[in-house]
């Protein structure tokens, strides 16, 4: 028994994509080896109906495996096991990592070893308890030592790519290596919690140096970022490259925060006139205003204050406001159109191309396009 | 947000392996539902209504204390009254983000740390010294971009705009970049709510404003 579990365990190791800690799990394993075997002779019924059952949705469940690379909880769903939780409590004994499990459990689920299914089982429910506290543990630990054990674990793997899998992949079904393979081409990190351990694999042809493995991580992790800001910013679609898109955030983000400085002044000077109680307002018809009105743009407004009904108090204050929030003008538009209003005169030039722009109803986006049509 | 908290506590006598499990899946889901879903969360209607309540009652309250104390002070509150409405609008937005992100709690802690600075001053200083340092330091406040114009070629293009992002985000000046993406994307679905939730009551205002005039002779102004 022993023996065959080692066996099983040497070409897992070879078959399949393994971190670091697989080298040192190796020496566990063969320790270790006596004490769930017995266990496991002793609950082997159960767990015989448990294989049958989960037989269908194992192989279900293992097509995903491959993807969430770090996620444990398939392994839950995967195989539920009230026998291996807590009578097996070998918890910080072991140290072995989840993808073996998973080449173990295709192993032994076509093979239809009970045994070691149940002691892959063992071994899964305290791989995980040792993988998170490995992970606690190695908390102080740089994860530029980790990256580099790792890029040797990637590179070690790859040599013995030939041989290995091929013998472990014959054992699995195709699906499950089709799907395997497929992971392996799309390199992974997903990155649960800053000590964790990130698993990426190196794509074909690519440097399998630990820096590049991080920065090839990092890169792809602020481009990814840099893909949802490009879905909110409007006009980022044709820009390509940091630099541009970075402009362009800078821009809107600074269009945005003065747009709220402008309407905040404008709500200061009615409030000002208007004696602002909950009773005044019409709560009721807040939801028609905010359907029929998702944002007066603000320049518009400016070019339209002239017409407003403003007492010379408010006009004032309104001139005070504007003036005071002009504290470094970012643009010679902005600045002009203010000293424009507070002069009452809209001869200058972008006011005037302002004035044509009668629409009312412009979300933020639109009011953005709108001004970088006027001052660029 | 105590849920977040305290939920791998009250997972503690469960088995381990279940509620690190959960742990890991929390912060995964986390980290990808943060980009994906910042962006709906923040479109959502009952977000804006939240948004549009909490900030009336804000600006009541302004009013109501600049009613008040407009007799018996020269300023009704620290910010100059320009800014007061600025204020409460960004701060009842950093409420309507349940301080989930670092710009909401930073918004939040804006005023305590002025606070403080201004407690600090008064133990040491005259009240007169106090005013004209305090004027002086919510004048500063505001991200000073001449500064670093003069030195030219002092960064990598791209590390310069990293960096003015950085200080267009509030509480971001000296996160890496993926932390600033991230704030950045949260942060500008949040600006384009209050723009539409603001507009909205600027015309609300205006349209009652409006009907108070035409149905009444308007009020004596008391400022």
């Amino acid at each position: 028994m022993l023996h065959r579990l080692e066996s099983l365990e040497s070409c897992t190791y070879d078959g399949m994509d393994m971190t670091t800690r697989l080298k040192r799990k190796q020496q566990y394993y063969v320790v270790q080896n006596n004490n769930p075997v017995e266990l496991c002779a002793s609950s082997l019924p159960q767990f015989q109906g448990l294989i049958g059952n989960n037989l269908g949705s194992g192989q279900m469940v293992e097509l995903k495996r491959p993807e969430d690379f770090l996620g444990t909880d398939d392994f839950q769903e995967f195989v539920n096991l009230p026998v291996a939780g807590p009578e097996f409590g070998y918890s910080e004994k072991l140290d072995l990592a989840p993808p073996e499990a998973a080449a173990d459990y295709c192993i032994s689920w076509t093979s239809s070893c009970q045994i070691t299914t149940l002691n892959t089982a063992v071994m899964k429910e305290e791989r995980e308890d040792m993988i998170l506290e490995k992970m606690e543990s190695t908390t102080g630990s740089g994860r530029a030592s980790f990256n580099k054990r790792k890029a040797e674990a990637v590179a070690d793997h790859k040599r013995n790519k030939g041989e290995g899998e091929g013998e472990s992949e014959v054992k699995t079904k195709c699906s499950t290596e089709i799907s395997r393979n497929s992971s392996k081409e799309n390199s992974k990190a997903s990155e649960v919690q800053k000590p964790d351990y990130i698993h990426v694999r190196a794509r074909r042809g690519q440097a399998t140096d630990s820096h590049s493995l991080a920065e090839r991580a990092r890169r792809e992790k602020i481009s990814k970022k840099m893909k949802c800001l490009q879905d909110l910013v409007p006009g980022c679609n044709k820009i390509t490259g940091k630099a541009g898109m970075l402009d362009e955030i800078i821009n809107y983000v600074q269009s945005l925060q003065r747009q709220v400085e402008f309407l905040s002044m404008k709500i200061a000077a009615l409030n000002s006139s208007v004696e602002l109680s909950v009773e005044n307002l019409p709560m009721k018809e807040f939801p028609a205003y905010v359907a029929n009105f998702p944002a007066a743009a603000k320049l518009p407004e400016m070019a339209g204050l002239p017409c407003f009904e403003l007492n010379p108090l408010q006009k004032e204050s309104v001139k005070c406001m504007l003036n005071e929030s002009m504290h470094p003008p970012q643009t010679e538009g902005i600045a002009s159109a203010s000293v424009s209003i507070s002069e009452q005169s809209l001869s200058s030039s972008s006011m005037t191309q302002l004035q044509p722009f009668s629409t009312w109803n412009m979300d933020p986006q639109g009011l953005y396009n709108m001004y970088n049509m006027g001052f660029h | 947000m105590a849920s977040v908290i305290t939920n791998p506590v009250t997972n503690a006598n469960s088995d381990r392996s279940s509620r690190k499990k959960k742990k890991k899946k929390s912060s995964a889901a986390m980290s990808k539902e943060n980009q994906q879903q910042s962006h709906a969360k923040w479109k959502s209607e009952a977000q804006q209504q939240t948004y549009s309540s909490k900030l009336i009652q804000a600006l009541s309250q302004l009013s109501f204390n600049s009613n008040i104390s407009s007799s018996t002070s020269s300023s009704p509150s620290s910010p100059r009254p320009g800014r007061a409405v600025r204020e409460a609008a960004d701060r009842a937005l950093a409420v309507a983000a349940k301080g989930r992100t670092r710009w909401s709690r930073a918004i939040l802690t804006r005023r305590v740390k002025l606070k403080f600075r201004k407690q600090k001053r008064n133990r040491g200083s005259a009240a007169a010294t106090v005013a004209a340092a305090f004027s002086g330091s919510s004048g500063s406040r505001k991200p000073r971009f001449s500064v670093s114009k003069l030195r030219a070629k002092s960064l990598p293009t791209v590390q310069r705009k990293i960096k003015v992002l950085g200080r267009l985000v509030p509480g971001c000046r000296k996160e890496p970049l993926p932390v600033i993406l991230e704030e950045a994307t949260d942060y500008i679905a949040a600006l384009e709510m209050q723009v539409r939730a603001m507009s909205a009551i600027a015309d609300l205002l205006s349209g009652s404003g409006a009907a108070a005039r035409s149905s009444s002779p308007p009020p004596p102004i008391s400022q």
